[in-house]
């Protein structure tokens, strides 16, 4: 007993102690302690820890430390890690700290099952910092006067630990203020650095575990200067036309240090860099010529500087500039070349004269004008004849004879050397032999035998030919010692017509030609085969086949065959049209799954529902429909034998959704009278707002309304009519009534004026509730209500009712006779929705299931039959 | 002694040289444009005159030429040793002054200062090279002592014109201190600088 509530009087003080924030300070003390507190610890080292309990806890029980339990957070240490020093003290030791978590607690297992938390520490456990390696530092100069030190180093592993990285630097007398990373652990800027003087850098690192110190570097910072690049860079043009000047400022000062430069160039427009000799700039400077440049030509241009003794960084290149060579005379005169037309008559040329542009290198400025002048050399009496045409192209009629046309280019500089082209009066001279040709890639080479004679030049005339067009003829002028030329721009699978004349210096000699296609397929096929499929042909596109046929002696060509290719491939119709089809498939698949899953929805806006009078199920009122339900308490309250023949409509306005599952009741009700009664209908379910029996029956089982008939259609009330033994009267009511169902729903107000409804409706309720004469111009609700209230206490007035209706003259009777046809549809047709039916019939004599009419035709009405309300 | 100069000896010397004469090439331009700048915020007249600073030897001397290689380098030594602790004075007060606001003219005055620092070291090296014993601290710290006393005493104006003498004295010393380096970097000198030093000491 003692023992127990010293226990009891251990864990009070142990929880106190734990809710002690400071048990050292406060009241009450913890129970003990670890020993090392809150310890940062090395990755991967052994850790042994000592929780030393109080001796004034020992007093409040048997706490030994050989009760101690060790957690790793939630996590029990083995029992193998413990070691009890003495009576108080406990040692756990971790061969590896990587297995250790924050918390560690101690704890102690208080009779030996209670654990109570003595006492824990934070163990945070990382790495010493590893010593920084690879320091190096580079001086950026900033602006003018200022240079900024930037020193970047490998930090090395990462620590798990807060370390605190931090660059030093020094001159042999003084210690500068450390510079502290910002953000980073790898680089620090020291933003004002003095030159001349060796400085000692390195970097320190520490944690908590220890410091780690880099190698240091020693460099004078002149040493690591990357300079900003030369500013204000200039080009001005000098007087020669091959010649830029390049002018800039250094910012930085020939006090600080001295620069060489780098200054590279290139043709706008151009990508490769020209760069001048390095040794050309190698000393301080702020201008350079260069030179050799083209005439009119625009060039870019961008300098850089680094300290003239090459150490340290070069600058990064200056802002481009460009500038413009002045012009030049054109270097060279134009290719000329003549086209003579003598269609009008053998004597009488006349001769196009045609030359090309020089090239802009060739120009070397902007040409002015072609000095063209023709001399005829048949006759030396006659005047040289002088031209000055600005463009490329002149005709002129001449006599037939031996000319020669010289041609000048003139800029704003001066004439180009003279073209000179000697037109003689026949191509009497030898041509060229073996022309031939040969397709390369994108371009068609032509190739010549030269002839003996020594040709100063030859021209190569080549011309698309064409049945709807002309030849439009393309030349080229190469020199004497070039035997073959690239023809570029040639259409593929296009007929070339080319020639070759050889121009000598006194004469020119007859053209050769050749036809020649860039992209043909000749192809040889073996004698033996009749057939040959052509591949690689594009589409729609108008092919030519010539077939020949070749023997050793010769070879002769059939007649040209021409065909298009079509412009879809095989199977690519198919591709286009099985996917479109696919698709057209899926959507319309999709389109009848949604209707399916709609049907319901579409169903009604398309296709009201009409009754059908022969899927009427007002057959289910009757007793072949078994009860599903409990009778109600109502049944209970009325027991059989307390009155007969009574039919109870109990009619409760209340909000929409409850009708719902109220609905059910009376209905079950009816069925089950119907099941077990001798015809005693009440005539209610039979007549109700729905726009046949049928509906309203399955509907009322089903919980749902019926809203959506807004047709006008013709309903009927069968009633099912007999009371106990005697032969059921059947009553088939008919309404005429061109009335939408549920218009009365729709429109209540409608009704309390209608001349149809509004008179059986008081009837019925005078018959029924007979106190509510006065409230016919009131809503359904109202109405249905009253009559519930009314329901017991003029149940008598019901017997009275019922048994005078099964008698001879009933009131219903003669309610029947005045309004029978529309009374009790209309009134059930008005009180459908929001009211609770509830028909009590006691019956005695349960008509029998054959009993039962089970059709809805018209049957006889006989006179004195009960009629349902 | 001047043959127990070693090879690496005659390298660093060279090379202290060459360094030195950079730096007071640097010292000279950044004090030009140290001083317009310090005419123009302190808003005095760049053609005043100004009686010599006290504490600071000369920069003119006479017999320049036959000077030993060791007195240049003292005479050199002591100047900007003075013109350190002035140039700390002249900082100070010029943060008394305008406070922290000003930094460009202090800025530019810290530099010169660390550049004036380093000169100081460099020559300080030298000396050791040519093993001689460098005057102590504390004959600097006597100096200070001597010459700081008057601050005091100056008014505001005075102290501009005073700093105003101190850029300018610093000015042509550095363009002295270059010439004296150069002097004392000729190969030939080297010899008869050892016999000069034995001769000062």
């Amino acid at each position: 007993m003692f023992s127990r509530w010293n226990w009891v009087a251990c864990a009070f003080y142990l929880v106190l102690s734990i809710c002690s924030p400071d048990a050292s300070s406060g009241l009450v003390q913890s129970c003990g302690h670890i020993i090392p507190e809150s310890p940062v610890l090395a990755l991967g080292s052994n850790f042994t820890a000592l929780c030393i309990l109080n001796e004034s806890c020992l007093d409040f029980g048997n706490i030994y430390a050989s009760q101690i339990i060790w957690k790793i957070k939630n996590r029990l240490v083995p029992k193998e890690q413990y070691r009890e020093i003495n009576r108080t003290v406990s040692s756990v030791t971790f061969n590896d700290t990587s297995s250790l978590a924050t918390p560690l607690t101690c704890n102690i297992l208080a009779d030996g099952q209670i654990e109570q938390n003595i006492y824990g520490i934070t163990v945070t456990v990382g790495l010493a910092p590893e010593k920084p390696k690879n320091l190096s530092c580079i001086v950026h100069q900033e602006s003018r006067f200022t240079y900024a030190m930037t020193c970047t180093w490998n930090p090395g592993r990462h620590t798990f630990l807060d370390t605190q990285f931090r660059l030093r630097y020094r001159w042999p007398e003084q210690i500068f203020p450390d510079c502290i990373p910002k953000d980073v652990n790898n680089s620090c800027t020291i933003d004002d650095s003095q030159f001349f003087v060796n400085t000692e850098i390195w970097v320190e690192a520490t944690n908590a575990l220890g410091k780690a110190v880099s190698d240091p570097l020693v460099v004078d910072p002149i040493d690591i200067v990357k300079p900003l690049p030369p500013q204000n860079v200039s080009v001005t043009s000098g007087l020669l036309p091959t010649v830029l000047q390049l002018v800039w400022e250094n910012w930085i000062s020939d006090a600080v240090m001295t620069l060489k430069f780098n200054i590279r160039y290139r043709i706008v427009g151009d990508t490769n860099w020209m760069e001048v000799p390095p040794e050309d700039t190698a000393s301080p400077r702020t201008s350079f010529s260069i030179q050799g440049l083209r005439p009119y030509t625009e060039y870019v241009f961008s300098i850089r500087c680094m300290k003239e003794d090459g150490v340290g960084y070069w600058s990064d290149w200056s802002e481009e500039k460009t500038g413009i060579t002045i012009e030049d005379q054109p270097s060279k005169g134009p290719p000329i070349w003549r086209i003579i037309d003598t269609s009008q008559s053998p004597a009488c040329w006349t001769v196009h004269l045609i030359w090309k542009a020089l090239k802009p290198y060739e120009a070397n400025g902007v040409i002015l004008q072609y000095e063209l002048t023709v001399r005829d050399k048949s006759s030396l009496s006659s005047p040289v004849k002088k031209y000055n045409v600005t463009s490329t192209n002149y005709t002129l009629q001449l006599r037939e004879g031996t000319y020669e046309v010289t041609l000048i280019a003139r800029n704003s500089v001066g004439p180009s050397p003279p073209s000179v082209l000697l037109i003689p009066a026949s191509n009497s001279k030898a041509p060229v032999k073996n022309l031939r040709t040969l397709p390369k890639h994108d371009k068609l080479w032509v190739g010549w035998t030269a002839p003996n004679n020594y040709v100063l030049k030859y021209v190569i005339e080549w011309c698309l030919m064409s049945s709807s067009s002309d030849c439009i003829i393309e030349w080229q002028i190469v020199l004497g010692d070039v035997q073959g030329i690239d023809l570029k721009g040639i259409k593929p699978f296009k007929c070339y017509l080319i020639t070759v004349y050889p121009l000598y210096a006194d004469g020119q000699g007859s053209g050769q030609s050749v036809k020649a296609y860039l992209k043909q397929d000749l192809v040889t096929v073996d004698p033996s085969k009749t057939e040959y499929t052509l591949s690689s042909l594009t589409s729609d596109t108008l092919y030519t086949v010539r077939m020949m046929a070749s023997t050793d002696n010769g070879s002769r060509t059939g007649p040209d065959f021409t065909f298009t290719t079509q412009k879809f491939g095989k199977g690519e119709i198919e591709a286009i049209v099985v996917p479109v089809c696919l698709a057209f498939l899926l959507i319309v698949l999709l389109g009848v799954l949604f209707c399916f899953n709609k049907r319901d929805l579409i169903k009604k806006h398309i296709w009201p529902i009409v009754p059908d009078p022969s899927k009427s199920n007002i057959a289910q009122w009757s007793p072949q429909v078994p009860a599903k339900h409990n009778i109600s308490s109502k049944d209970q309250m009325y027991p059989e034998g307390s009155f007969t023949d009574v039919s109870v409509v109990e009619i409760e306005a209340d909000d929409k959704k409850s009708f719902s599952e109220q609905d059910l009741k009376p209905f079950d009700l009816l069925k089950k009278e119907k099941s077990t009664s001798e015809g005693h209908s009440s005539g209610i379910g039979g007549s109700s707002c729905m726009s046949s029996p049928r509906q309203s029956v399955s509907d009322s089982d089903e919980g749902e309304t019926t809203q959506n008939t807004s047709s006008t259609v013709q309903y009927s009330t069968v009633v099912l009519n007999g009371y106990r033994d005697q032969t059921p009267v059947q009553v088939f009511s008919r309404s005429e009534s061109t009335q939408p169902l549920l218009d009365s729903e729709e429109r209540s107000e409608d009704h309390a004026g209608g001349a149809d409804s509004t008179p059986q409706r008081q009837q019925y309720f005078r018959q029924n509730g007979g106190q509510d004469e006065t409230n016919t111009d009131r809503p359904c609700f109202e109405r249905t209500k009253q009559i519930t209230h009314a329901n017991e206490g003029d149940l008598v007035g019901f017997v009275q009712l019922q048994i005078s209706g099964q008698s001879s003259q009933p009131l219903g009777l003669g309610m029947e006779k005045n309004t029978q046809e529309a009374a009790v549809s209309n009134v059930l047709q008005t009180c459908t929705e929001g009211q609770t039916v509830r028909a009590e019939t006691v019956e005695e004599n349960p008509l029998s299931v054959d009993e039962m009419p089970k059709s809805y035709l018209p049957q006889t009405v006989r006179q004195g039959g009960y009629m349902p309300q | 002694m001047a043959a127990a100069e070693s090879p690496s000896a005659a390298l660093r010397r060279r090379d202290l040289c060459s360094r030195g004469i950079r730096l007071a090439g640097k010292m000279r331009a950044d004090v030009v444009d140290l001083l317009d700048a310090y005419v123009e915020q302190q808003g005095l007249d760049a053609s005043a005159s100004v009686a010599a600073v006290e504490g600071v030897p000369l920069a003119a001397v006479e017999r320049w030429d036959e000077q030993t290689g060791t007195q240049r380098l003292l005479e050199n030594l002591a100047a900007y040793r003075a013109f350190r602790a002035l140039l700390a004075q002249m900082l100070e007060e010029q943060r008394e002054q305008l406070g922290e606001a000003d930094t460009g003219l202090g800025r530019a005055l810290a530099a010169v200062l660390l550049q004036v620092s380093a000169f100081a070291y460099h020559l300080e090296e030298l000396l050791r090279l040519e093993s001689r014993g460098i005057p102590g601290e504390e004959g600097d710290e006597e100096e200070e002592e001597d010459g700081p006393p008057p601050p005091p005493r100056l008014s505001l104006f005075e102290q501009k014109l005073r700093g105003l003498g101190v850029l300018r004295e610093l000015a042509q010393w550095a363009v002295r201190s270059v010439r004296d380096l150069r002097q004392l970097a000729k190969p030939s000198p080297a010899t008869g600088a050892a016999p000069g030093l034995a001769e000062s000491s």
